[in-house]
């Protein structure tokens, strides 16, 4: 992809990421979101409520392995032991009292699961006018397939997906950022690590003080027109922010200053001297004078004579003072 | 070397306070394992009343809430927790009567059909041998569970049970998939209802489920327990309790050979516990992971704790425990010394 030059970047995705956050015009039926131990999809997700809230959208939680009710979710649906005809059925009878909800299932690791509620809560959707984020586990193990001629659930998702927001955490970002500025292999952390005993890496320490804090999204968008966006997005923790925030959180991530820091003065070609007390430049006059200066070699060039080539051609300055017994020895 | 307080003072606060219908998932390893992690979590919930550290468990007794504690042991008898937690001055027999505790015992006849359990009441030395082979036949993978840990337990066992009748219930795994893990569930659930039904207003229940992965080691895709199963089974019992504590081993085989990145086959056991436990931490409000050393063994350090949020953590007011690592070091008495890393 050719770099498109930032100031563009900045008005054209952040208006896209709001857009997608706060489910405008249906921008994204199906949005999945990719979690890991390293930065679960959480914070993410009550971004999504809060935003909803704020425009009085109607929010259905699907919760498959939520126990209790999240904040500001108008009706949750409860999962366990339910066939997926079942589900469906609860969740459009949660649809009736207002038009669109963005619904959640974290864990959707069950094939079965996954056709027959795609399939099942795609017309719903679109009667509705509903958007749907879905929360995809990514260090879980893809359990073996009743069915092996069918594609596993995790492609299914990725296909079927508008946009797919994969998280990052920003600590592990700039962790990893300073290694490939030194040429350095990536650090890993958690599960990567493949430590005994490890299963996450995650811990205050690790993220320094309060500056890393954050997730960085990674955003796939597939426009209607089939146009792919990529864009890699920050979005700060919810504490730096009040509820009833209305305008962007949400920067890119190169316009973050720990990511990206300014440029420092000495990488600027114009001024390329060192810093000293002295003036150590030249003056207009300065520079006439010494490109005046006509070098031995050019003159020793024209060949006058033995003895006459490569003498020191000298032009008195006017503040120069002739001593005429140095010039005898 | 002095006799340690029953509950370290760094964990304290990390052991007593828990969240409503939250999960706390342990992981252990081999060469670092959660015993003495749970008993402390025991202790933290029923040891303040009868021990002389008042000041250290004041959380309990400013509310003056009481804790009641239901523990599902899996890989271990009544007599290891009897005898273990007796050394850190907690008398489980005694709280089982007072209803304040209860232990289910998932170990000692799992695999044994209920019709020869309930003829069979006393088992003398002799018929455990002929017992043996029953225990292999329903399918369960031979030498996976210890038995050197079921054949001297079950004579002590057995006798207790005609002591205090009631007070060790036993889980069978009779049938196929989820109807039987249903079975155990409402046989776990009825015990948490005898314990609630004597329960006041404000009291917490603390479900410990110690290693359930052995279930699912030991019964796999041909009985039909999977990961996904197990995880709705323990969603099952977490709706019963105010919160709920899980260990589970993370050694690195049952872990990393299933994981994405790499790309070596691995066996359907690996893949389900790694599913599994991966699906709980996604799930935990916190993970407490156990390791050991990674430089090797010390003297004088036991292992590595490391408290993480887990996957469950949601950012809410008035959470001040912090992620942090820490070591420990358990003392030839049983007492634990938790300290952090440079300092003695």
């Amino acid at each position: 992809m050719a770099p498109v030059n930032l100031s563009h970047r900045r008005t054209h995705n952040l208006l896209l990421i709001s857009k997608l956050l706060s489910l405008r015009d249906t921008a994204s039926p199906l949005t999945l979101l990719q979690d890991s131990l390293e930065q679960p999809a959480t914070p993410l997700i009550k971004e999504y409520i809060r935003r909803a809230k704020l425009s009085k959208v109607h929010v259905t939680f699907i919760a498959f392995e939520t126990l209790k009710k999240p904040d500001g979710v108008d009706a949750f649906v409860s999962t366990r032991r339910k066939s997926p005809a079942d589900i469906a059925k609860e969740v459009a009878a949660a649809y009736q009292p207002a038009a669109t909800g963005p619904s959640r299932h974290p864990g959707f690791h069950l094939p079965s699961f996954l056709g027959s509620f795609i399939a099942s809560t795609g017309p719903s959707a679109g009667k509705a006018d509903a958007s749907l984020v879905v929360t995809w586990h990514q260090d879980v193990p893809a359990l073996p397939q009743q069915n092996h001629y069918s594609p596993s659930p995790l492609p299914v998702l990725t296909y079927l997906a508008t946009s797919i927001i994969t998280l990052h955490s920003f600590s592990h970002i700039l962790a990893q950022k300073a290694a490939r500025d030194r040429s350095l292999a990536a650090p890993v952390f958690g599960l990567e690590e493949e430590q005994d005993g490890v299963l996450l890496g995650r811990l205050d320490k690790l993220a320094g003080t309060g500056a890393a804090e954050g997730i960085v999204l990674e955003l796939e968008h597939r426009r209607k027109s089939g146009r792919g966006v990529l864009e890699w997005y920050l979005l700060p923790p919810a504490s730096q922010y009040s509820p009833q925030h209305v305008k962007e959180v949400v920067t890119l991530l190169d316009d973050n200053v720990l990511y990206n820091p300014p440029m420092e003065p000495d990488t600027n070609p114009d001024d390329d001297e060192p810093k000293s007390t002295f003036e150590l430049g030249l003056t207009d006059r300065q520079r006439r004078d010494r490109e005046g200066v006509v070098l031995p070699y050019f003159d020793a060039q024209h060949g006058d004579g033995p003895g006459e080539g490569g003498r020191i051609l000298y032009d008195m300055g006017e503040e120069d003072d002739f001593d005429e017994e140095e010039d005898e020895i | 070397m002095p006799s340690q307080p029953p509950l370290p003072p760094l964990l304290t606060s990390y052991l007593s306070d828990q969240r409503e219908s939250s999960l706390t998932l342990v992981s252990s390893i081999l060469g670092a394992t959660s015993n003495w992690l749970v008993l402390r979590y025991l202790y933290a919930a029923l040891g303040t009343s009868s021990s002389s550290n008042i000041s250290i468990g004041t959380d309990e007794l400013s509310n003056g809430a009481k804790r009641k504690v239901v523990l599902v042991s899996f890989l271990r008898g009544w007599e290891f927790w009897r005898a273990e937690a007796k050394r850190l001055g907690l008398d489980l027999a005694r709280l089982a009567d007072k209803q304040q505790f209860a232990f289910v015992d998932g170990l000692s006849e799992l695999f044994n059909s209920s019709s020869s359990a309930s003829s069979a009441p006393i088992n003398t030395g002799s018929t455990v041998r002929t017992t043996l082979p029953l225990r292999s036949q329903p399918g369960a993978v031979p030498g996976r569970g210890p038995p050197s840990a079921v054949t001297p337990g079950r004579p002590g066992t057995e006798s207790l049970r005609q002591r205090e009748p009631g007070a060790v219930k036993k889980l069978h795994f009779t049938g196929h998939g989820i109807a039987a893990l249903d079975a155990m569930e409402k046989d776990v659930i009825s015990e948490i209802n005898r314990q609630k039904s004597s329960m006041t207003d404000g009291d917490e229940m603390l479900l410990i489920l110690d290693q359930p992965d052995f279930l699912l080691a030991a019964t796999g895709a041909s009985m039909g327990v999977g990961a996904t199963e197990m995880a709705e089974w323990v969603t099952g019992l977490q709706q019963q309790v105010h919160a709920t504590v899980l260990t589970m081993a993370a050694d690195s085989p049952l872990i990393h050979n299933a994981s994405t990145s790499g790309n070596q086959l691995s066996t359907p056991i690996e893949t389900e516990h790694a599913a599994f436990a991966i699906g709980m931490a996604h799930r935990a409000w916190s993970v407490m992971q156990l390791r050991t050393l990674e430089t090797g063994a010390a003297r004088d350090v036991s292992g590595v704790l490391r408290i993480s949020r887990g996957g469950g953590w949601t950012a809410e007011a008035e959470d001040n425990l912090g992620e942090r690592e820490l070591l420990y070091y358990i003392q030839r008495d049983g007492g634990v010394r938790v300290f952090g890393r440079g300092e003695s």
